[in-house]
Parts: structure tokens; C-alpha cells; sequence
């Protein structure tokens, strides 16, 4: 696809370009604050297992035992209290575009998800506020045995699937908000791929956030079994309010033994919105993880992608891409484990920052003991366009086996004047330019993603440019 | 013995504004709580069991240390123990108003100089370690160079310690004054001990147009912990070359920084670690760019052995403001057993845009395609390996520039090689 310079300047006056609000669709009246009760109330309309109503209320004493991070991000200024953590939208889960009230109908439709769908989808999950409101799987990929449901359904319908690996990556205690998350989840992906099943388009899911003060907790589990490969794209966005929401997901990762697993991210949340959330994939023999991790938006965001290597020969890849604007804090990263021997990561981190804006990159690679001829490569770039903003990293680097060969490399610079010059000269404004550079410094992310998404993100790109420079 | 009021109060009299110096630091002392590993500082050092329990002042005589390496020394101090017990002067350096004794003496005959200075970079608060420093020093070096004086011959402290049981307090004050260049060597040695703790303060102070070249051999004893603190502030057009070469103690941890305050500073720290046996190393260094137009470079690079731990963690910091800094950073790291370990940790908190920053690390193992053409030339193993740590060290000795110093650091380096493969 490719956008005309016209279309280039009509995007840069649109501003934030998700910023629309429905009416409250609230199936009941929303209640803020977290307690046991509110945590008994979730569960008990999700008519959950015993199973799981105990281990959030257990998770719950975890959340509140556990101090805040004093690392990263400042969080201080988040309101527990003030956070609705539930709000149901729709009675019932459509199947059908035309089933949902027609605001909601029409925030898809502003998103572009139904044409998304019909075009280049092998499933989608939309999900509006706490729960997943519409949900489908194209007949070829269920009449295979693929399973792509919405997490609440999987329960139900999947109990045994689940119960086994629930929290068997991210243990509910693993930090503040995981067990926040493990509490009071509610919506998120669940995915199996059975053997040597190779799903060719990706499933995508969409997190929409309408409600101010909203707190979005889903909860995504993939298995991706022997040989089999599956690409996951999850995309978000809220309107902007002058009080902060929350968002904070959990999402595990099981690719089995040859299996592939890729998953994209494109957060483009609102600057009001707190992003704290928890990936962790296992690699097993053979296998290979793909986080492609883009981060637009939000006003914190704290989160590292990570994959354990736990057999022999498996890879691991993160790349990631940070942007901070005004007001904002992008703390994101990647961790790869070396568990097993033969084992592979490569962690690509570009960051831009501006306007005030920092971006942080934080990553840890470690090799285990008997890990042995693990090798790893990471490489953070970042580019500072104003003198107002910052940019940090903290590469972790831990080796136990002396077979590893591992590498880390960074550089942090601002946009080139001889390269502005040079666009400058050729007619470019130096908005235009400046964006062109920027779109070349995030193009080994940008070339990842599937098409669609990379316009798009470059069209991120350009709208962020706006007055940045001269 | 340890660290208590009647050992305090036991000291020589601290002359000057080291007395309240004393008394402070041994307030702070017995406040500050041992470092733990919850805090990032700490967190890969376990002090949290640590025994204070050293005898806090061991007079000297000076026998049994050994003889410099180094050549044609301008001038040389040597502390045994808690003592200064001698200093010589091989050229006329009083002439030119350097002034190179002992810190206590300088803090009796120079109380403005000292007391401006003394502890003025490095806090007496800033830890327990630096706290027990600030009370139970005695002895130390004073160096103070005038405005555009050039000593040309390196000037060199040796502290030796021999009594086991016993803590040390190496202590540096380097004053480079306006325009004034000068090389400096602190080297610390003892033999094997059961239990020694060197816990040393270098301070430097690199003034306008200033060229300080500052070198740390640490070669202690098996038994000795040893925690060290450098900190070096430029000032505008400064010049600072540091290297640091580490062999020595059970578990050393080393923390250096340089502060470039004003514009125009240059800042170079190299480092060459070889740690073996059960060996605990803990690199820090900071390179703070605190003003516009500044350079700093780092290179560290360690090899590892047997059941050692190496962890190197540096900081970049580009203060709002510090438009034109260009700062670099490696570490690089050869493993030559399984069962030794390394961890790297480079950061860069950058508040500037006008910059060029970046760091590299890497860990990783000796190439056994190297061992292998060597011994197939008929190198023995032991030989392959040391030849193969000397070309890798030889990369950060190529860029210390003064001879001495640098053949000074290079027969360190063989000597220990030839102990430890």
C-alpha cells in the first residue's frame, strides 16, 4: 500500500485518531474499587470453577501484599480505589458484526476490524471493555482443530486445557500486577494450534477501552503444539480522559517442540492509560518465539517480553519498538532465558523520544548452568529528537555456562543533520523528513509486521512528528 | 578488636579538620546499615553476613614490602599497615611546590587545602564502608601539584599490608591545580591472609586545562576484602586517563567515576581484570556528564577463571543539558572455565539529545581454535592460554600511554598469569 503525500498531510492534523467515546452500554451499574467481594462478584458471574474463584481471591492477598515496583516507571499517582474493574457491555457475545449495539458496531467499524476480517483474518476477538463482545474463527482453522475462543468461553468450554496451563508460566504471586491480573481477569485470547498445524493468516485480537477510569485485565493463554505455527495480533486503543485507566494483561506462551510462534503487538493506548503488563512464552526443542512488540501509546508503559528456552536447539526473538511523546514513559524490553543447550535469542530494541517524552529499554539475557553454546544478541538504538527528552537502558547480562557467546550492543544519538539536509534539499519539509528518518530508524520492526500494520505504524510515525522539530 | 569507641578513641590524634572528620564519619558508622542485595548497588555482592570484626589500627616498620616495578619514579610513599612510614623524592619536586606526603601530615602543615578537599567527592555517608573509612583512617597519600607545574616521572603509593586480621584504609587525594599534569600509581599488596580488609578512597581533583593520569594495580592477598572507591571531578578542557588492573583479594569490589563538571573535559578509564580460584569481582563505574561538550570512553575487559565471578556494571549518565557529549562504553569478557561466571550490566540514562552514546558488552568463551594452532605449534596448554589473555588484554595496555606505567601494569599481568595458569 502506499499513501500519498496528501494523505501523509491529512493525517498529521487528525491528532490522536482513536479518540471517540460511546455511551455506557454497562449491562449493570459499574462498581470502582477492589475487594474480595468484587473479586466473588466476577467469578461468580462468569459461573467459574471453585478452582478459579480461590486462586483469585488468593491472588488478590498476593496483590496486596506485594509492594509497588520501585524500579521503572513512577506509578505512584495510580488510584486503586478509583479503577472500575469490571464492566460488562454486552449480554451476550456476537458472532455477527450486526448483533452489537450499534455504537459499539460502529467503534469496530472506525477501527476497521470487519474489513480487517474479511480481508486478511483467520479469526478475530474484540473485546470492549472487560469482556470479548464479538468472536469468530474462519470455518477452515475450526474444522482443523484450531481453538480460538475468548479466555471466559475456554474456561468453560476447555476446562481441563486450561486448568493445566493457567498460570503455569506467570505464577500469580510473579509480581504486583500478575497477581492483580490473576484476581480479577476477565477476557483475553485463548489459542490452541494442535500438531503440524501451520495457520497461514493471522488471528488477531482487539482491546478497546471506552470508559474512563477503566481497568482492562485480559488474560491470554497459546499453545502452540509440536510443529505447528500460529501468528497472534493484538492491537488496543482508548479515548483520551483527564483521569488515568489501567491496563494490565497477562499473556502466556507455550510453543511445543518445532512450533513457531509469533506475536505481534500494536499498543496504542491513550496517554491516560497505565500499561503494566506481563508476557512470558516457553520455547521448547526446536522451537521458535517472536515477540514483535510495538509501543505508541499509553502514559506508562512498563513491559518486557520474555521466553524462557527450556529444549535444546529452540530460538528466541524480541523486537521492539518504544515511542514517548509528552508526558509519556515507555519502559519496554525483552528477556530470553538460556535454559537449555544450543539455544538462540536476538532482542532488537528502537526507541524514539520527544517532546518531553522517555523511553527506557530494559532487557535481560541469562545463561543457565549446562546452557551450553547458547548465543545471544541484543541491540538497542535510540533516537532523541528534542533536548527536553530522555532515554535510558539497562541491559542485564548474567552468564553461567562459559560456552555462551553473547553480545550487547547500544547506541543513542539524534536525528542526523546531514540527513535532514539532504531530504531538506530535495524538498521535503523538515516534519516530512524528520519522519522519514525516524520510519527508516524503525524499519527492521516495521518490516516484521504484516503489511496493514506497518502502514500503519508509520503513519504513527508521521503523526507523532507533527512540530517536533524547527 | 573491632570497630568500636575505645578502638576510635585508641587512634593518633587525627591533626587538623580530620578530627571532626572522625567523629562524624563514626556517627554515620554506626548508623549506616550493611549493604544488601535488595538495593541495584548491592545486588550483586552478599556483604549482608560480612564480619566487621578486624583490628582497626596496626602500626608499621616497612620491612618485608616489596620493591617498585616501575622504574624512575619521581617520588615514592609507602604506607605498611596503618602507617606512612616512608616517602622519597628521586628529583627535586619541592622546588616546584608539589607537595607528596602523608595525608595526616599534609592535614597538620596544609588544614585549607585538606580540609576543602578531604572527602569533599567521596561522602563519608555515602556507605557503611565509606563511613568506617572516614573514622578509622590513618596514613594516606596527599598529592598536590601547582598551576601549570608538569611532573614528568610517575609519582607511586604502595600500601602493604601484612597482619592478618588487620583493616586497611588506603586513602588518595589528588589535587591536579590549574594547567598542572601528573601521573600517580596507587598499587596495594599484601601476601596471603587469613582475613584482611582494604577499604580505600581515591579522590581527584583534575583543575582547568589539567592532565591527571591515575593508575590502580591491586594485587592483595588471597583473604583480603577489598572495597575501593575512586571518584575524579574535571574541570573545563580537563584531562583524565585511568586504569584500573585487578588480580588480588577474595572478593574485590571497585567502584570508579568520573564526573566531567565542566565543558571541554576528556575522560578515558581502562580496565584489565583477571580473577581465578573462587575469586569475587564487582566492577562498578560511572561516567557523569554533568556539562556541554565533553568525552569519555571506557574499555574494561576481564578474563576469568576456575570458580571466579565477574560482574561489571557501569552507568552513562548525560545530564539535561550536556549537549556535544560523546560517551562510550565496553566490556569485554573471556571465560576459560566452565565453572567461572560473568555478568555484564552497561547502562545509559541519557537527558540530552545533541549526543553520541553507546555501549557494547559481550561475554563469551576463550577460542579453542586459538589453543588449538598454538599447542598444535607446540605450545604447551598453559602457555597457549596465557599468550592467548595477554593479546587480549594487550588491546587496553596499547592505550596507556607513559611507559612506565604501562610496563609496569604488563609485568603485573605476567606475574599473575604465570601464578595462576
Amino acid at each position: 500500500m502506499v499513501i500519498s503525500q496528501e494523505e501523509h498531510l491529512k493525517e498529521l492534523d487528525k491528532g490522536y485518531r482513536f479518540d471517540w467515546k460511546d455511551p455506557s452500554h454497562a449491562v449493570f451499574e459499574p462498581k470502582r474499587g477492589l475487594s474480595p467481594a468484587v473479586v466473588e462478584e466476577i467469578s461468580s458471574l462468569k459461573s467459574e470453577p471453585d478452582w478459579m474463584r480461590k486462586r483469585r481471591l488468593k491472588a488478590l492477598e498476593h496483590f496486596e501484599a506485594r509492594p509497588m515496583p520501585w524500579w521503572g516507571a513512577d506509578l505512584s499517582e495510580i488510584d486503586f480505589e478509583n479503577i472500575f474493574y469490571f464492566i460488562r457491555s454486552t449480554e451476550k457475545q456476537a458472532g455477527n458484526w450486526d448483533d452489537l449495539p450499534e455504537d459499539i458496531r460502529g467503534t469496530w467499524d472506525k477501527l476497521g476490524i470487519p474489513e480487517a476480517e474479511k480481508k486478511y483474518l483467520g479469526g478475530v476477538s474484540a473485546q470492549y471493555e472487560s469482556e470479548v463482545v464479538y468472536h469468530k474463527i474462519k470455518k477452515e482453522l475450526d474444522d482443523i482443530g484450531v481453538l480460538f475462543t475468548d479466555m471466559d468461553s475456554a474456561l468453560r468450554d476447555y476446562p481441563d486445557l486450561v486448568k493445566e496451563h493457567f498460570g503455569t508460566l506467570i505464577p500469580s504471586n510473579d509480581n504486583k500486577f500478575a497477581a492483580l491480573n490473576t484476581a480479577v481477569w476477565s477476557g483475553g485470547s485463548f489459542i490452541y494450534v494442535p500438531p503440524g498445524v501451520q495457520v497461514d493468516i493471522p488471528l488477531q485480537a482487539y482491546f478497546r477501552i471506552n470508559a474512563e477510569n477503566m481497568g482492562q485485565f485480559e488474560r491470554t493463554l497459546i499453545i502452540a503444539d509440536e510443529g505447528s505455527y500460529v501468528h497472534y495480533v493484538e492491537g488496543c486503543s482508548a479515548p483520551i480522559y483527564s483521569s488515568d485507566s489501567l491496563h494490565s494483561a497477562v499473556v502466556e506462551i507455550k510453543a511445543m517442540k518445532g512450533a513457531r510462534v509469533r506475536y505481534t503487538t500494536i499498543q496504542n493506548w491513550s496517554t491516560n492509560v497505565y500499561n503494566l503488563v506481563t508476557k512470558r512464552a516457553a520455547a521448547y526443542e526446536d522451537a521458535v518465539m517472536e515477540w514483535v512488540d510495538g509501543n505508541i501509546g499509553s502514559k506508562v508503559t512498563m513491559k518486557y517480553p520474555s521466553i524462557y528456552l527450556l529444549g535444546e536447539g529452540a530460538r528466541g526473538e524480541v523486537l521492539s519498538v518504544a515511542y514517548a511523546g509528552k508526558g509519556m514513559h515507555t519502559d519496554a524490553g525483552g528477556k530470553a532465558i538460556h535454559a537449555a543447550p544450543h539455544t538462540t535469542s536476538v532482542i532488537t530494541s528502537k526507541s524514539v523520544s520527544k517532546d518531553g517524552g522517555r523511553t527506557g529499554y530494559r532487557g535481560l539475557v541469562r545463561v543457565e548452568p549446562d546452557a551450553h553454546h547458547a548465543r545471544s544478541t541484543v541491540r538497542c538504538d535510540a533516537l532523541i529528537l528534542d533536548d527536553e527528552s530522555r532515554s535510558d537502558t539497562y541491559p542485564y547480562i548474567e552468564v553461567e555456562d562459559e560456552t555462551a557467546a553473547l553480545g550487547h550492543e547500544a547506541t543513542v544519538s539524534k536525528v542526523g543533520e546531514d540527513q535532514l539536509f539532504y531530504l531538506m534539499s530535495r524538498g521535503l519539509s523538515e516534519v516530512e523528513a524528520t519522519a522519514m528518518i525516524v520510519n527508516g530508524f524503525i524499519e527492521p520492526i516495521t518490516r516484521e509486521l504484516p503489511m496493514e500494520y506497518a502502514v500503519e505504524l508509520n503513519r504513527l510515525v508521521e503523526l507523532q512528528m507533527e512540530g517536533s522539530v524547527g | 578488636m573491632t570497630f568500636d569507641r575505645a578502638a576510635l578513641d585508641a587512634l593518633p590524634i587525627a591533626p587538623g579538620s580530620t578530627g571532626a572528620i572522625r567523629e562524624r564519619a563514626f556517627a554515620q558508622f554506626e548508623a549506616l546499615p550493611l549493604p544488601s542485595q535488595e538495593t541495584e548497588e548491592w545486588r550483586y555482592t552478599d556483604l549482608s553476613e560480612f564480619d566487621l570484626d578486624f583490628a582497626a589500627h596496626v602500626p608499621g616498620h616497612g620491612e618485608g614490602a616489596p620493591e617498585p616495578r616501575v622504574q624512575g619514579l619521581a617520588a615514592s610513599l609507602l604506607q605498611h599497615n596503618s602507617s606512612v612510614v616512608m616517602t622519597t623524592s628521586g628529583q627535586d619536586l619541592e622546588a616546584t611546590g608539589v607537595i607528596f606526603c602523608d595525608l595526616d601530615l599534609a592535614a597538620e602543615k596544609y588544614p585549607d587545602l585538606v580540609g576543602k578537599h578531604l572527602h569533599a567527592l567521596v561522602p563519608t555517608d555515602r556507605t557503611l564502608f565509606t563511613a568506617l573509612h572516614g573514622a578509622f583512617r590513618t596514613g594516606g597519600t596527599f598529592l598536590y601539584v601547582p598551576p601549570d607545574v608538569a611532573v614528568e616521572m610517575p609519582l607511586q603509593t604502595l600500601t602493604y599490608l601484612d597482619a592478618d586480621g588487620a583493616a586497611v584504609f588506603p586513602h588518595t587525594l589528588l589535587i591536579a591545580d590549574r594547567g598542572a599534569e601528573v601521573t600517580f600509581i596507587d598499587r596495594y599488596v599484601s601476601p596471603d591472609l587469613g582475613r584482611g580488609l582494604s577499604d580505600a578512597i581515591a579522590e581527584i581533583v583534575v583543575g582547568d586545562g589539567a592532565h591527571v593520569q591515575y593508575a590502580s594495580i591491586q594485587e592483595w592477598g588471597t583473604g583480603v576484602t577489598h572495597l575501593a572507591v575512586q571518584r575524579a571531578r574535571l574541570g573545563r578542557d580537563a584531562d583524565f586517563r585511568s586504569l584500573a588492573v585487578g588480580f588480588g583479594a577474595s572478593l574485590a569490589r571497585a567502584e570508579a567515576e568520573t564526573v566531567l563538571a565542566e565543558p571541554g573535559g576528556f575522560s578515558e578509564m581502562l580496565g584489565v581484570f583477571f580473577a581465578d580460584e573462587t575469586q569475587h569481582f564487582d566492577h562498578r563505574s560511572v561516567q557523569d556528564h554533568a556539562a556541554a561538550n565533553c568525552t569519555s570512553d571506557l574499555l574494561y575487559k576481564g578474563a576469568l577463571r576456575d570458580h571466579s565471578r565477574a560482574v561489571y556494571s557501569g552507568w552513562v549518565h548525560v545530564r539535561p543539558g550536556a549537549q556535544k557529549t560523546n560517551a562510550m562504553q565496553t566490556s569485554r569478557n573471556m571465560v576459560l572455565s566452565e565453572s567461572a561466571k560473568a555478568d555484564a550490566i552497561p547502562n545509559l540514562e541519557i537527558e540530552a539529545n545533541d549526543v553520541r552514546c553507546g555501549h557494547a558488552a559481550s561475554v563469551g568463551p576463550v577460542e579453542e581454535e586459538t589453543l588449538f594452532y598454538l599447542q598444535s605449534r607446540g605450545i604447551p596448554r598453559d602457555e597457549a592460554e596465557r599468550l592467548v589473555v595477554t593479546g587480549f588484554f594487550q588491546e587496553v595496555l596499547d592505550r596507556v600511554a607513559l611507559e612506565e606505567v604501562r610496563t609496569g601494569a604488563e609485568l603485573a599481568i605476567q606475574e599473575e598469569l604465570a601464578k595462576a595458569i
